[in-house]
């Protein structure tokens, strides 16, 4: 028998999951498909900005200031200072350590893909060493034919917002004699001895003292700490990865990681399952049936936590009618359930899409609740993109909310245990 | 005259370098005819002329099609749907469609078309179909629903008749462009992103003489002065704004009419309900999708059109009953284009205003000489209505001169008619997929490259209409990114020692006869052009787009990133739920939470794009002759 069946096997899924397997309990993760770490930076971005558009820096005083029915307002500073502190903690577990900012408790802030200062607390220590908040000068590498990553246009905003930066290319060639290669293949390929020899060395040509150098976002897979150990050697310079447009080298890798070190904690994880109904048992959910290639399958456990992601993840379809819908308990929605309520007339509104801001409710302790605010089932909980009461894409808190909810969700679903035993 | 008669005997004309010169007073020019507007009845307009040797001068207020010829349904049509309320529309449009075929040809795919009788038609307006077809000359085969299901699979297997004509469809932004580089070859001089915002005028009360215009470059923002002796105002549903600028009442009923695109083709013939022609009755397939369409609704302004929900769920239901399921589909984009209607005296609803074309000749009517509107029509229809127009011309300039557009071919024919395969067949037989920067619609970096540098490009907009840049299922999701890029690399800076300006060399400006073209954009170019400037045959040719000239504020790819993602997001608002508001929310994972765009540098900067999406009109007041 399953203790804790997990529905969704993005960040705030695995993350419950390792949570939950830690203290000992039987977790297993059934999910349609991985989540949207693979089409993002690889960072766990907490608070970017803030309702009014400011940006954030000192992040608890600025969580402190959020609405109570904002995921972080229903966590307290406390849950999601430890929640954060423990995935920093899992991060090297896996080999694949994250850090933060130079001042404790701020954002780091880190060159994006058009070369904007993108907000995020932690990020893999091979993206930290591009952090805007110091003022060394930055040559910025792509690699010629790449479609992926454009070093010019980053050169050139990060010197209009007063950076010392330029821009330089290596040839494709370096790596590959073919033209369409992806991000992933790119990174396999850097990891080869040989290639990554000659790509330090065509770096170490072209960077001057004191500069740091950042470069496309492949620099390996597997093999990712030592492949940039290996080029900061030979340059003598900090080397730091950009992200490029997806898939997201850097978030692949954490993904992956991630997801084969609960397997090795005996925690199974199937991808390619899509959940398809459930059956209850007076206000417990008593299964989850999934489709399979075979046959229908359905799981049994003894708490569920619903992490199948918003509208973006997939957990939310919705029609051409207007209506909107939680896709596996059809879990009641803040959506407007009317298109005209949806949306404002421009993409870069600030005050983002009415629709993205909906999403399931929920109590202090992460159980979905009806409007009344009573639970909507006792053994069932709901973490990740998935809850209503914030717009993560607009803050920027896409894997802070996933990851504080998923933490403590954990803990929450334990103590519901010691207290039924 | 002197300008004029250079301009007529020159290939490329002499040119104002209007960004080098300080001027106390606006520059000016001089030509014969002046077309306003770059639709397909100007640039027909302007390509006519030219062929019968008048110095000729076209203005755009924006890119060409920017108007209602951008925003159409994509049926060459065959008449069939007019044989019976407008026989004589019937008439004309089989004739210019068989005439198309052989000049346009490649804008051109043979789709065929079917009429077929749902359960919902009325009784005997299929027989009165088929005879009106014998009667118009419109070709007409009665075929049989099996065959038509063979045919097409996907149609409503409860229709009870169908009949087959020579429908087809047509790519409205590559024609246009093909005949702006006839005009251009013929002399033309074609001036985008210049807006009429006055005429010039002579005489007085009952002798008043139209004498040119003042026009506004919306890129530089200098203004301009155009002499001519004759102004023809071809800018379609804004034809009464200009005729007001002559003191002329022109009364147009701007009949919105909406269309809704599936991500992939459901049909490959035209389907045409056999009715009387009503809402949400045709299916076209143009390039990768199928567009339903479309409503008529009279509205106030031509610009700034808003579709409802409701407009778009209505399409879905008619739609479904041509093509069962057809509401389930994934829908990529919705858009609304406005009817130039005309009809004098006319104050009734818009969709019973007439169709056919109207010239109106304001020295007759108005007693206002040097001036001829030409507005209603049909895209089918543009050449004939070009001709009828200069054939006026001909006789106010007080010359003979036979109009040649129906068998002149302009450039690009040789490739034959458009067929789907056509990109993928040629990406595959060069192996051009390492280059692809739009996986959705197969565009290849040179393709944008060459665009870019081929053809005036202001907005990345300019590209989507030039090489079908984010038009697929991701609506730019991935190739935004990408062209934003390619552009800012091969931008010219200012210290290029090899930086052509305006005017100084023979650019080859409105090459446009194989943009659509993976194979042909990448001869005799290397991907890497980026690395070695000015070493490539592409990118030694001069530049006159302002999006890669360094020196113009709107090359700032911060600008054309912004403003594309804005104006797209225009596009899909009205179709967004299910798989397409997923796919719009990776597209703000993406450019807000991944790229930060939205706090990039000059975020609140002007550019010519701006009015447009931020609704209201967002241009310069137009001022009466200045
Ligand atoms: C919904 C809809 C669907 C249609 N479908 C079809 C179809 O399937 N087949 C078909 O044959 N026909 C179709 N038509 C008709 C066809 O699209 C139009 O008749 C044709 O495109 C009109 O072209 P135009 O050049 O006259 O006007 P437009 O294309 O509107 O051109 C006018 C131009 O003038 C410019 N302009 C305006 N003011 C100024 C100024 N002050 N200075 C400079 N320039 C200015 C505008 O920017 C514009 O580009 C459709 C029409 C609509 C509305």
């Amino acid at each position: 028998m399953t203790d804790l069946l997990i529905i969704g096997a993005g960040l705030a899924g695995l993350t419950a999951g390792w949570h939950a397997a830690k203290a000992g309990q039987r977790v297993k993760v059934i999910a349609k498909g991985m989540g949207v770490t693979h089409w993002h930076a690889g960072t766990i971005d907490v608070l970017g900005y803030t309702a009014d558009g400011a940006g954030v820096s000192r992040l608890l005083e600025a969580i402190a200031t959020l609405p109570a029915e904002h995921s972080y307002g229903l966590l307290g500073e406390e849950r999601i200072a430890s929640a954060l502190s423990a995935f920093t903690t899992l991060t090297a577990e896996i080999g694949l350590p994250y850090a933060g900012a130079h001042n404790p408790g701020e954002n780091l802030w880190l060159p994006s893909p058009v070369g904007a200062a993108r907000p995020t607390f932690l990020a893999p220590l091979g993206q930290v060493a591009g952090d805007l908040s110091t003022s060394q000068p930055l040559l910025v590498v792509g690699i010629e034919g790449m479609r992926d990553f454009y070093p010019k246009l980053i050169a050139e905003n990060l010197s209009k917002q007063g950076h010392t930066a330029r821009h330089a290319f290596l040839p494709l060639s370096l790596f590959t004699p073919r033209q369409d290669v992806t991000t992933l293949q790119l990174a396999k390929l850097v990891e080869e001895p040989s290639r990554l020899a000659q790509l330090a060395e065509g770096l170490a040509r072209l960077v001057k003292p004191g500069e740091r150098v950042g470069l496309p976002a492949v620099l390996g897979f597997e093999d990712h700490p030592a492949v940039l150990a290996r080029l900061q050697e030979v340059t003598g310079a900090p080397v730091f990865e950009i992200p490029t447009l997806p898939p997201s080298v850097p978030g692949i890798r954490l993904h992956s990681r991630l997801r084969r070190h609960l397997e090795q904690m005996g925690v199974r994880v199937e991808v390619g399952m899509e959940a398809i109904g459930f059956g209850t048992n007076g206000d417990r959910i008593a299964w989850v049936e999934t489709e399979t290639s075979s046959r229908p399958l359905k799981h049994r456990a003894t708490n569920f936590l619903l992490a199948t992601g918003g509208i973006l993840g997939g957990g939310i379809n919705s029609d051409h009618t207007g209506r909107a819908w939680e896709v596996v308990f059809d879990l009641p929605l803040t959506i407007p359930q009317a298109r005209d309520g949806w949306f404002r007339p421009h993409f870069l509104d600030g005050g983002g899409q009415p629709v993205f801001r909906g999403g399931v409710s929920v109590n202090q302790h992460f159980q979905p609740i009806h409007p009344d605010r009573t639970p909507v089932y006792t053994n069932l909980w709901a973490a990740g993109g998935i809850l209503s009461g914030a717009d993560p894409i607009r803050e920027r808190s896409v894997e802070g909310i996933a990851v504080a909810t998923g933490t403590s969700i954990a803990y929450s679903v334990l103590r519901s245990q010691d207290n039924d035993g | 005259m002197i300008i004029a008669y250079a301009l007529r005997n020159t290939h490329h004309p002499p040119v104002i370098h209007q960004r080098e010169k300080i001027t106390m007073i606006s520059p000016s020019l001089s030509t014969e005819i002046l077309v306003i507007g770059g639709g397909a009845t100007g640039t027909g307009v302007a390509w006519d002329a030219a062929l019968r040797g008048f110095a000729t001068i076209l203005v755009e207020k924006r890119d060409l099609t920017h108007g209602t010829t951008g925003r159409y349904h994509g049926l060459l049509h065959s008449g069939g749907r007019y044989v019976v309320k407008d026989p004589h529309s019937a008439v004309e449009c089989i004739a210019e469609n068989r005439i198309l075929r052989r000049t346009h040809t490649h804008c051109i795919e043979d789709t065929s078309g079917f009429f077929v009788v749902t359960p919902e038609d009325e009784g005997d307006y299929p027989d009165r179909f088929l005879a009106a077809c014998a009667e118009t000359g419109v070709p007409c085969k009665e075929i049989s629903v099996a065959q038509a299901l063979r045919r097409e699979p996907l149609l409503n297997p409860r229709i009870s008749r169908v009949f087959e004509v020579p429908d087809g469809a047509a790519d409205s932004f590559l024609a246009t462009h093909a005949t702006a580089q006839a005009a251009r070859q013929a002399g033309a001089r074609i001036l985008t992103y210049h807006q009429v915002v006055g005429l010039l005028m002579d005489g007085g009360e009952g002798d008043k003489r139209v004498t040119g215009a003042v026009v506004r470059d919306t890129v530089s923002d200098e203004t301009i002065h155009i002499r001519a002796d004759l102004v023809i105002n071809a800018s379609g549903a804004w034809a009464g704004q200009i005729a007001q600028m002559a003191g002329v009442g022109v009364k147009i009923i701007p009949g919105k009419g909406v269309m809704v695109a599936t991500n992939h083709r459901l049909v490959n013939t035209v389907i045409n309900r056999c009715k009387m022609p009503s809402d949400g009755d045709i299916l076209v397939p143009v390039h990768t999708v199928s567009i339903i369409g479309t409503t008529d609704e009279k509205v106030a302004d031509p610009e700034n059109l808003v579709i409802t929900p409701g407009e778009v769920q209505f399409m879905l239901a008619e739609g479904d009953k041509l093509v069962p399921g057809l509401s389930r589909a994934r829908i990529v984009r919705a858009w609304a284009g406005v009817r130039p209607l005309y009809q004098e005296g006319f104050s009734g609803d818009s969709r019973d205003a007439t169709r056919s074309l109207t010239l109106l000749d304001h020295k007759a009517r108005d007693g206002v000489r040097g001036f001829l509107t030409i507005t209603g029509g049909k895209w089918t229809t543009f050449r004939m209505m070009a001709e009828k127009t200069i054939d006026r011309a001909c006789e106010h300039l007080g010359v003979e001169r036979a109009c040649t557009t129906a068998s002149t071919p302009v450039p690009g024919i040789e490739q034959g008619h458009y067929w789907l395969g056509h990109r993928l067949h040629e990406v595959e037989a060069e192996a051009l997929q390492g280059g692809l920067v739009c996986e959705c619609e197969l565009v290849t970096r040179q393709m944008v490259e060459s665009a870019a540098r081929r053809n005036p490009t202001v907005t990345l907009d300019d590209l989507r209409r030039d090489v079908r840049l984010g038009m697929g299922p991701c609506q730019g999701g991935f190739c935004t990114y990408r062209a934003v890029g390619i552009l800012h690399e091969i931008g010219r800076e200012r210290h290029d020692p090899d930086f052509v300006l305006e005017g100084e060399a023979d650019a080859e400006e409105w090459e446009v006869a194989y943009l659509q073209s993976p194979a042909q954009s990448s001869k005799g170019q290397s991907i890497t052009a980026h690395a070695t400037p000015g070493a490539t045959t592409e990118s030694a040719l001069p530049t006159r787009s302002p999006a890669i000239d360094r020196r113009s504020p709107v090359s700032n790819p911060n600008l054309l990133l912004r403003d594309f993602l804005q104006e797209r997001w225009k596009g899909v608002l009205p179709v967004l739920w299910g798989r397409q508001l997923k796919q719009e929310r990776l597209d703000e994972l993406i450019y807000l939470s991944l790229m930060n765009a939205d706090h990039l540098p000059d975020a609140a900067a002007q550019s010519p794009m701006t009015g447009f999406y931020r609704g209201g009109d967002g241009e310069k007041k137009i001022v009466n002759g200045e």
